[in-house]
């Protein structure tokens, strides 16, 4: 299968369940809710060595917050909801309670399962914090110095989807990048899915394991990289000499679906060969997306492809 | 099962008359006939509800009161649950106790509206009487929980001994509002009046439209409360209630008291623009 030239592989993408939490920063304008956004998912690309994946969903409008300022949503992943409560107890009380202006907000409240990081952090007032409960929701009011950090005590954790992904395969490196870059543009923003890694790209795609060294979690990806071409059993066609690869999070199937169906098809630019995908042969994750049928609903639904 | 149940007043009545069972939960299991045979009293007298009410209607959670009832007390006293509106004016102790549902005055309410409600929420679009979600008599808590909307003014010792919950005042409060409060958010658009949060322990009184500062209140900073903020934006948008944005954006002076309390409640005073 063929789209604008660029051959589709007849793979499929294997994906996890993962626990997420939505969380919602809102502050004096757009760009302090964005830099606590910036900090709140730095260094969470994958869970293999961050404990959770996490980056911005999209930009909201004072209309959709709950104080009606500016805010920005973030998805962060883990891999179980202990961890995700953990996490979000350290990101937040380091990142967000501590950024000028902000308030943090559940968005998931429709979700049963709940964490409580509002409670735990509010000992950061040492006795001089107070709660209110607004539309039924228990928010904490914490005094700091520059005047009142207010968060919401509990969050809800959804089940999503983690590891949806694909691969570019392009002629030399400049293609690979616009193509992964094009594939970012056509997926930020789109509700309930993220890209983790920097810039929503990812250069080091990794197997499971090491062929080499024991007790390593994760190593490069042999069969992908171009310089390893006569020396492993390589996966790549001849003209192929860079791979990138995009990660994609999401709240439920349907959302990556959606994404990367967008994704791929920003991504078939001139100088790309191939779209791929990595799994595990489909022994360790229930999701599957397999490429062509998701580029073939596409087509279906009269979306370019 | 009919859509709602309708109760509307056969004549105008000559004397109060005590009404607890219009509770909308508890009509959600009844017919027509045990609706109207459910009991009321004048004074000492029992009577029944379908003396002064035509009943129409069965078996469902949403109730509509139609006619003059401004002597009727206690109608939604104590509901768990369900939908009861009332179409004009309500007499005294409408919601008291009120555990869940919303109950609706289309008029205005009498004196202790919402007295001791643990949750639900009560919207009166007109004006509230004396003590609105305050304690019943000789209890040491007043409302713990729920909201409490009223579009004007309300009367004396609004929000009197409030534990928790919201109690929003669209125009000004008479005296002694929040008075000892345990916790919980008093907001009062209009003017408050005399002694504001008196011997209150915790809990927030914010007057946007005037207030005297008690002596026994001490300055602390003026900011931008974010839990106000929140609280005046959501009522903006759940309910139909005139809040100017610029009370929502503003900045408010705080207060510390009441000083012969713990001192953890506030009084938070906005700041004219």
């Amino acid at each position: 299968m063929y789209l604008r030239d660029v051959f589709l592989e007849d793979t499929f993408a294997e994906a996890f369940p993962m626990r997420v939490a939505r969380i919602v920063i809102t502050a004096v304008n757009a760009r302090w809710a964005r830099e606590a956004a910036l900090k709140l998912t730095g260094f969470a690309t994958s869970v293999i060595a961050c404990k959770c994946e996490a980056a911005i969903e999209r930009v909201l409008d004072s209309s959709e917050t709950p104080d009606g300022r500016p805010g920005t949503s973030v998805l962060l992943f883990a891999m179980d909801t202990e961890s995700l409560g953990k996490r979000l107890i350290e990101r937040v009380g380091q990142t967000v309670l501590t950024c000028p202006t902000t308030s943090c907000f559940d968005g998931l409240p429709a979700a049963e399962r709940r964490v409580t990081p509002g409670r735990a952090l509010r000992v950061f007032g040492d006795g001089f914090q107070a709660s209110k409960v607004v539309a039924g929701e228990r928010y904490w009011r914490i005094p700091v110095m520059e005047g009142e950090y207010l968060m919401q005590e509990s969050f809800g954790v959804a089940t999503g989807v983690g590891g949806g992904n694909f691969l570019i395969l392009a002629t030399d490196a400049e293609s690979a990048l616009a193509s992964a870059e094009a594939a970012v543009a056509a997926i930020e923003g789109m509700p309930g899915v993220i890209l983790p890694f920097p810039g929503g790209i990812a250069r080091s795609g990794s197997k499971v394991g090491s062929r080499r060294y024991k007790g390593l979690a994760a190593s490069t990806n042999d069969a992908y990289c171009p310089t390893l071409r006569p020396l492993t059993t390589s996966a790549l066609p001849p003209e192929v000499n860079s791979v990138l690869e995009l990660v994609l999070d999401g709240l439920d199937e349907d959302a990556i679906r959606r994404a990367m169906r967008a994704g791929i098809d920003a991504a078939c630019r001139p100088g790309v060969r191939a779209i791929s995908a990595g799994n595990y042969g489909g022994k360790l994750g229930p999701h599957h997306f397999y490429l062509r049928e998701i580029m073939g609903a596409a087509r279906e639904a009269g979306t370019p492809a | 099962m009919s859509d709602a149940v309708t109760l509307t007043l056969r004549a105008p009545l000559a004397e109060p008359i005590e009404a607890e069972c219009v509770r909308a939960d508890r009509f959600a299991a009844l017919d027509e006939r045990e609706i109207a045979a459910l009991p009321v009293w004048l004074g000492r007298r029992q009577a029944r509800l379908g003396d002064f009410f035509e009943v129409r209607g069965a078996r469902t959670a949403r109730v509509r009161i139609a006619g003059d009832v401004r002597r009727v007390d206690g109608l939604g006293a104590g509901m768990t649950g369900g939908e009861l509106v009332i179409d004009g004016d309500a007499g005294s102790r409408v919601a008291a106790g009120l555990t869940g549902g919303h109950v609706e005055v289309v008029g205005s309410a009498g004196d202790d509206a919402g007295m001791g409600m643990t949750g639900g929420t009560l919207y009166v679009r007109g004006r509230a009487g004396d003590r609105v979600g305050a304690a019943a008599p000789g209890a040491s808590k007043g409302m713990t929980g729920g909201e409490i909307v009223v579009r004007g003014s309300a009367g004396r010792d609004a929000g009197a001994r409030m534990r928790r919950g919201l109690l929003f005042v669209g125009g000004d409060a008479g005296d002694s509002v929040a008075r000892a409060t345990i916790a919980g958010t008093v907001i009062v658009l209009g003017r408050t009046g005399r002694n504001p949060a008196f011997a209150s322990k915790r809990g927030t009184l914010v007057a946007v439209g005037g207030v005297d500062i008690p002596v026994t209140y001490r300055f602390a900073c003026t900011y931008e409360p974010p839990h106000v903020r929140l609280a005046l934006t959501y009522l903006r948008g759940r309910y139909d209630v005139g809040i100017d944005r610029t009370f929502i954006t503003g900045r408010y002076r705080r207060f510390c008291g009441d000083a012969g309390e713990p001192g953890t409640g506030e009084i938070l005073e906005w700041l004219t623009e």
